[in-house]
């Protein structure tokens, strides 16, 4: 247990914010409205499914989700248009191949995930290996001339960085995964994933909204005040920083990540208190030891701190925090429609007192989360009228501009008009 | 202590044992299905015995809880649910948010 005496205060009376008109150090990006189009338009959707999310890594999970050989997860990729199995081998190694079976077709693998010896498709019974290959097909001998070594599993490509899978929908993508997170590698080394994945709570939801809008939302504290007044503002704003500005970010070619402030003179409401003194929680968090974050994490260092973003192009993001971090999917259906995934995960509970303190930070991420889903739609309802063709965005939207000029340099829409 | 285990200490708590669910789903509907002034009762009850509920069932292995303590968990994982509604909503939820019931627990 834990003294709730505040004691990181360390000498950061008020926010800096001196230095946070954050288009000044990326001029590129320019000022202008951004425009609506990319989020309501059909053609645009489907520009990004075969110029974004056929071409990129994506992740899928972590490592501690199929730990042992035959353990498997199914991945649905409506953007793509398929279903794709990540599964452990024998060899311990990981495969991936598109859900499908080489006979005539039939998805293989029908649940979410599991544990097998092989796949087995339910249509007229070829089995495969976990590698992929095909191992048994009934009455083979009236087949003509089948060449069972070449009717394996569709491969696809699968690498793994931090614990965390990735997949590429081309089996020999030309840029490795390391060479792909190479910017966001450095912010993230040497924090603590696997020790945090030990619990993961997800939550699942099928919204009617662009992508894009929903992942839009996550990556701004301008709303926070407003949309968050009862929930969350008091945890992340205060007298000196009362809109939510940034603590500091970083915007890269394709990634970005930010860090945001904590309000040190937050008063935890009874429940939030209790919570803190048998565990730990991202909004009550005084005694944040900051030497044990990797120097990416708060790279400022400062005290008044609560937690970063880092944005991995194109549709997942990382919220480490101390002692406990999230992740956001944002899976594409149609302009829109979207699967939201959202993942908070804690170290494992040893007694009574962590696990009532995790579940009440899950409660409250949760019932945050709640207050943004109907924005989502209500945005898209009205993005769809089109009434209006652009929207301005501040300093603190940065990240809105930003990853707008991400997905349009992939898609090039705009190229040439 | 009383025949089914349940200390004495924490005997003003069985009449809310109908909070004493498994599952967040479980939970969640319980809240969002409860007048406030019931769950202002439970809140209430809870919170004035909360320090010594964790400190009586952080004795216990948390995989292996003796039947009435796995109850008393469970109660607590509930206070958990309920407290945004009483601390910071005042009602088991807030106008204009997303429907709690379309945002669905995965891996129970
Ligand atoms: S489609 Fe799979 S065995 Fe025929
Ligand atoms: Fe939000």
């Amino acid at each position: 247990m834990k003294d709730r005496q505040p004691t990181g205060a360390g000498g950061h009376a008020a926010p800096d914010q001196s230095n946070d008109r954050w288009n000044d150090k990326y001029p590129h990006l320019g000022t202008a409205p951004i425009p609506i189009e990319p989020y309501i338009s059909r053609e645009y959707f489907a520009l990004e499914r075969e110029r974004i999310f056929r071409k990129v890594w994506l992740n899928v999970g972590r490592i501690e989700h199929i730990p042992n050989p035959g353990d498997y997860i199914v991945v649905a990729l409506p953007v793509c248009q398929t279903s794709v199995v990540v599964v452990r081998g024998k060899d311990g190694q990981l495969h991936a191949f598109h859900n499908m079976c080489s006979h005539r077709g039939n998805k293989i693998v029908w649940d979410q995930g599991g544990s097998c010896r092989n796949f087995t498709c339910k249509f007229h019974g070829w089995s495969y290996g976990l590698d992929g290959g095909l191992r048994f097909v009934p009455d083979e001998e009236r087949f003509y001339d089948l060449k069972k070594d070449r009717l394996g599993l569709t491969p696809v490509a699968v690498d793994t960085w931090a614990g965390f899978i990735f997949i590429h929908l081309d089996p020999n993508p030309t840029e490795t995964l390391r060479a792909y997170l190479a910017e966001v590698v450095p912010g993230l080394e040497g924090y603590p994933f696997s020790e945090l994945s030990a619990t993961r709570f997800c939550w699942r939801t099928e919204i009617k909204a662009n992508w894009k809008i929903a992942q839009d939302a996550f990556q701004e504290g301008y709303h926070l005040p407003v949309r968050h007044k009862a929930s969350a503002a008091d945890a992340f704003t205060s007298g000196t920083n009362p809109h939510c500005h940034f603590l500091s970010l970083d915007l890269y070619e394709r990634h970005r990540r930010t860090s945001s402030y904590g309000n040190l003179n937050y008063q935890p409401t009874p429940v939030a208190g209790m919570a803190y003194q048998f565990g730990s929680s991202v909004v009550v968090d005084r005694d944040i030891a900051l030497d044990n974050l990797p120097a990416g994490v708060n790279p400022t260092r400062r005290s008044d701190w609560s937690i970063d973003t880092f944005w991995i192009f194109p549709n997942f993001s990382i919220f480490p925090s101390n002692g406990t971090y999230l992740t956001h999917h944002f899976w594409p259906i149609t302009e829109d429609r979207t699967i939201w995934e959202t993942h908070t995960y804690f170290p494992n509970a040893e007694n009574a007192g962590q696990k009532f303190s995790q579940e009440y930070s899950k409660v409250l991420l949760r019932d945050i989360l709640m207050e943004d889903g109907t924005t989502l739609e209500h945005i898209q309802d009205m993005l769809a009228s089109g009434a209006k063709t652009h929207m301005p965005l501040q300093h603190q939207e940065i990240c809105v501009r930003h990853a707008y000029r991400v997905v349009e340099d992939y898609v090039g829409f705009y190229a040439g008009r | 202590m009383a025949e089914s285990g349940w200390p004495v200490a924490f005997s003003a708590l069985q009449p809310f044992l109908d909070w004493a669910l498994a599952t967040e789903a479980e939970r969640t509907q319980k809240r969002q299905t409860s007048e406030m002034v019931d769950i202002q009762a439970f809140y209430t009850a809870m919170l004035s015995h909360l320090e010594d509920i964790l400190v009586y069932l952080n004795q216990f292995p948390l995989e292996r809880m003796p039947p009435h303590a796995q109850q008393l968990m469970d109660m607590t994982l509930s206070l958990a649910e309920i407290a945004p509604a009483v601390e910071l909503f005042g009602q088991p939820r807030e106008d204009d948010t997303f429907d709690p019931f379309r945002f669905v627990p995965q891996h129970q």
